[in-house]
């Protein structure tokens, strides 16, 4: 059991017409690891969180999450199973308050069904009890209780942010996928989401699988990346040293790190 | 102007909410005494035409409220309930007339066993009706919730003619263009006013449950609210089906108010009439659709005097017929144009918010 | 000999359909909006043709043109006034916008010409009828496959050949850019409506020419089944309209040949269709995949 990682991707391929999106990736994050998956712009790294929910099919390859597989089954299914995302470019319900936000993520674990819940019976209304105590909770952890009957919409860019980590913890999930969780945000607002993504493993037992731009945040917070480029896996391993590694250097600059050197030197 | 201040009223913290939920319900049952009193009061006052008019307004109520659901919370622009209407109407009038007023309408090809000999009384055939239209929503779900936005818009419109060139072909069961006659008038205002209160009720109980937030998620971000666990092919047809089974049961109380019934009576045109409902109500708003639909009927009965001749300082203007339809197609364009979000935008008259402007009020003294 | 005189039959009837069907896919393909309206519009040419030919007794051709230019200038008003106040709208106001615009055309039809069907004149030319063999052949049912072919010849000129038509066609690969590059999108999308409202009208003259009649609510049907022409053959394309549109006339005079049990049905099938080809074809016969 603690030998299995808790994700296990093999051999995932993804095309887009002739253009491989991701190319034979293999990815293993154990159980309560604070993942990270970097790469330069382009490289494929939201495909593979598009792939992972199941929002886009890929060609070939396998993705087993707790042993079970993925590919095939519905972005709601996955979810379900315990697989939980932000996006990039922010998708909060905006119209919805910042509470009905996170209730939204709930609602795919009810266990009453509607006719309960549009009667109101005794059995709807204790979980609907449990269910607020606990999105109260989420609003808490994420600092927006005071914002809590606010549109979502209206919250600013880093708020909004942590709302969408919130709506996915709402989903009860054992890995957690946050997609550029820092873009946008102030030093300070990164510095807090820092601490409060070590406090989501640590006191929930989240493993969370990350993609950032931000070097600071990534090399101070994952504790094994996986460098993407063009689609394949460049380099993985500790922070520090996928940071010496040459290949992702030359990724990153798009130059050779001799002839980055000696440029350096002219400028000097 | 309204939409500014239900917003303001409706926001801040949430009283504790045991205290409100007895408040409103108590508030709630009041509100219901009050209008049955006043319902029987004008049963009895007005004349008959004025009754009718006031149970089209409870039938109108009943099915832009039910449209509401799909459209406006859940963000399925469909375009059928004149299919749901004309199967509500059916199925009931099938039901409910005699076995020999049948076999007098029948006149080209008899009527089929067992239709043919069945006499139920009413709120057996409306409680049929409606989960017969209830699953026809479901066969039609299928191929509907394949596609979307205004693909969703002309399949369900297609369903709608469909129905009515199957309600005018099928012969030995619908009676084909010559229709069902002699329906029992036996629509009252109770009927349509009391299935008002159960289709607000049970809209309202799901808007506001945990069900409700879903749909609306939907409404908003369809590939969101998948990713957070909601299979929303199930949510959008579990809407469908409530907006359906309501829409038949009105279209059953419809065919008892109106007495006769023939393919041509649901084009469009219904339709039509509706969707200018939850336009001018807010789409999305509950007690907008309420308001508009009661606007609305009673509108279109002001405006017949476009449609009478008119003498103006010793002119006659002669009446222009169909007038009507042409003022409420211009209110459709203009409030799409002037006013996209309707008079209550996506906010809703509450008991929180009648209390919050009471409140004021004497805060004010 | 009868599968050859459906086979006319049907073809005639695809290219009324094609030629209305047009109009409809060069506006969604550029605004992807379905313009409700179209039929409507289609209804009003008709009634041009008709007050020019039985009104003033100007000769079948001066109407026809003198309806086209006009309904093209209607097309042009309804998109100015309706349609481009909602541009940066939800799509989904701007379909309410256009259902609204159709029942307003509908509805002012009844009132200006009344409900009762006009008879609407076939002209001489298109009123001789052939006897080919064992086939009665009206001259109508040859000539508006010909018109048609060789409209869609010029319009195909017009998309491919000239500066209008490239616009058009980069305006509907995408709308934003082209509007960025400094080309007046507003003037293309107003020439697209022109041009589409004026097929309509050409399909509306000779669908009324078939029948022979015309009333307000005559543009209903046809411009229903012309959408639907238009989906089946690829939307945006105009191509696939003219083949969709023939499917779809085809399809509907088969049935009836071969079914006359079924013959009642018959304005259900493009519907049938319609819902067939969106769950195994979505894109339709020519229209490339999108999301």
């Amino acid at each position: 059991m603690s030998g299995q990682p808790l994700l296990d991707v093999k051999g995932l391929t993804c095309r887009f017409g002739g253009l491989l999106a991701v190319e034979e990736m293999e990815l293993a994050v154990p159980r309560s690891q604070l993942a990270g998956l970097i790469g330069p712009n382009g490289a494929g790294k939201t495909t593979v969180f598009n792939l992972l929910t199941g929002r886009v099919k890929p060609a070939s390859g396998s993705i087993l999450f707790e042993g079970r597989p993925l590919i095939g089954l519905k972005a709601n299914r996955i979810n379900r199973l315990g697989l939980a995302r932000t996006f990039q470019n922010i998708r909060l319900f905006s119209e919805l308050t910042v509470m009905d936000n996170v209730l939204v993520g709930f609602h795919g674990g009810l266990k009453a069904n509607f006719i309960s819940a549009v009667l109101r019976l005794p059995s709807y209304r204790a979980e609907e009890r449990r269910i607020l105590a606990r999105a109260e909770e989420i609003l808490e952890l994420m600092g927006l209780m005071e914002q809590a009957q606010e549109r979502a919409g209206n919250l600013a860019y880093g708020q909004q942010r942590l709302l969408e980590i919130g709506r996915a913890l709402a989903t009860s999930p054992s890995l957690l996928l946050l997609d550029e969780p820092a873009a946008g945000m102030n030093p300070q607002e990164t510095l807090a989401l820092s601490a409060l993504v070590r406090r989501l493993r640590d006191e929930l037992k989240l493993t969370v699988l990350l993609i950032e731009h931000d070097m600071h945040f990534v090399m101070n917070l994952c504790e094994e990346l996986t460098v993407l480029d063009h689609g394949k896996v460049i380099a993985r391993g500790a922070p520090q040293a996928v940071q010496r590694d040459q290949a992702v250097i030359e990724a990153y600059l798009g130059v050779s790190p001799a002839k980055c050197a000696s440029t350096e030197n002219g400028d000097a | 102007m309204i939409r500014a201040l239900l917003r303001r009223l409706n926001a801040g913290p949430l009283p504790p909410p045991q205290a409100t939920r007895r408040r409103d319900f108590w508030l709630s049952l009041v509100a219901v005494a009050v209008m049955a009193v006043g319902l029987r009061l004008l049963e009895t006052g007005l004349s008959a035409y004025w009754v009718q008019m006031i149970c089209l307004a409870g039938l109108n109520v009943v099915l832009a409220v039910s449209y509401n659901l799909i459209n406006g919370v859940t963000g399925q622009f469909s375009l059928s309930p004149n299919a749901f209407m004309a199967c509500g109407a059916y199925v009931t009038a099938l039901l409910t007339l005699s076995p020999a007023e049948k076999s007098l309408s029948f006149i080209l090809e008899p009527l089929v066993w067992p239709l043919s000999v069945i006499s139920l009384p009413l709120p057996m055939a409306l409680m049929i009706a409606g989960l017969v239209t209830a699953l026809l929503g479901f066969v039609m779900g299928f191929p509907v919730f394949r596609v979307r936005d205004d693909y969703l818009a002309i399949v369900t419109l297609g369903f709608g003619e469909v129905i009515r060139v199957v309600a005018n072909n099928a012969q030995s069961v619908t009676n084909g263009p010559l229709g069902l006659k002699g329906i029992t008038h036996l629509t009252t205002v109770w009927w349509a006013w009391g299935l008002c209160l159960a289709a607000a009720f049970v809209v309202t109980r799901l808007i506001r449950s945990s069900y409700g937030l879903a749909l609306k998620a939907i409404r908003e971000d369809e590939v969101a609210a998948e990713t957070m666990g909601i299979d929303i092919f199930w949510h959008k047809m579990l809407a469908f089906m409530v907006s359906a089974f309501f829409q038949g049961v009105a279209g059953g109380l419809l065919a008892h108010l109106i007495t006769t019934i023939s393919p041509n009576l649901f084009t469009f045109f219904l339709t039509f009439n509706l969707l200018i409902m939850i336009v001018v109500g807010g789409l999305g708003s509950t007690t907008g659709a309420v308001l508009a639909a009661v606007l609305v009927t009673f509108g279109g009965e002001w405006l017949r005097v476009v449609e009478e001749p008119l003498s103006l300082f010793g002119y006659e203007i002669p009446g222009i017929a169909g007038m009507r339809m042409v003022v409420f197609s211009l209110i459709l364009v203009g409030f799409m144009i002037f006013m996209r979000r309707g008079l209550l935008g996506r906010n809703e008259f509450t008991w929180r918010w009648l209390t919050a402007l009471a409140g004021r009020r004497s805060e004010n003294k | 000999m009868d599968a050859l005189q459906q086979l006319i039959n049907g073809l005639t009837l695809g290219s009324l359909y094609a030629l209305i069907a047009i109009g409809y896919t060069m506006v969604y393909g550029i605004l992807r909006l379905i313009n409700f309206a179209h039929g409507d519009v289609l209804m009003v040419g008709c009634y041009l043709a008709w007050f020019a030919s039985a009104q003033f007794g100007l000769p079948w051709w001066v109407s026809l043109a003198g309806s086209m230019a006009l309904t093209a200038a209607l097309g042009m008003l309804i998109d100015l006034g309706a349609y481009r106040p909602l541009r940066s709208a939800p799509r989904i106001s701007a379909l309410i916008t256009a259902i609204g615009v159709s029942f307003f055309l509908e509805n002012l039809g009844l009132v200006i010409f009344g409900g009762r069907p006009k008879a609407f004149a076939r002209p001489e030319i298109f009123n001789e009828l052939y006897h080919w063999g064992g086939l009665r052949v009206l001259s109508l049912s040859v000539w508006v496959p010909l018109i048609t072919a060789l409209i869609l010849a010029v319009l195909l000129y017009v998309l491919y050949r000239t500066r209008l038509g490239m616009a058009m066609r980069a305006l509907s690969r995408d709308l934003v850019t082209v509007r960025l590059m400094g080309i007046d999108t507003d003037r293309v999308v107003a020439a697209t409506f022109a041009i589409g409202s004026a097929l309509a009208a050409a399909g509306g003259i000779f669908w009324a020419m078939k029948y022979p009649q015309i009333n307000p609510l005559m543009g209903i049907m046809p411009g229903l089944k012309a959408f639907v022409a238009a989906v089946l053959g690829g939307i945006g394309n105009v191509v696939g309209a003219m083949l969709g549109g023939l499917l779809l006339g085809l399809a509907e005079i088969l049935l009836v040949a071969w079914m006359p049990e079924l013959a009642g049905y018959r304005d259900a099938l493009a519907f049938v269709l319609l819902i067939a080809f969106l769950i195994f074809r979505p894109q339709g016969l020519l229209g490339e995949k999108t999301t």
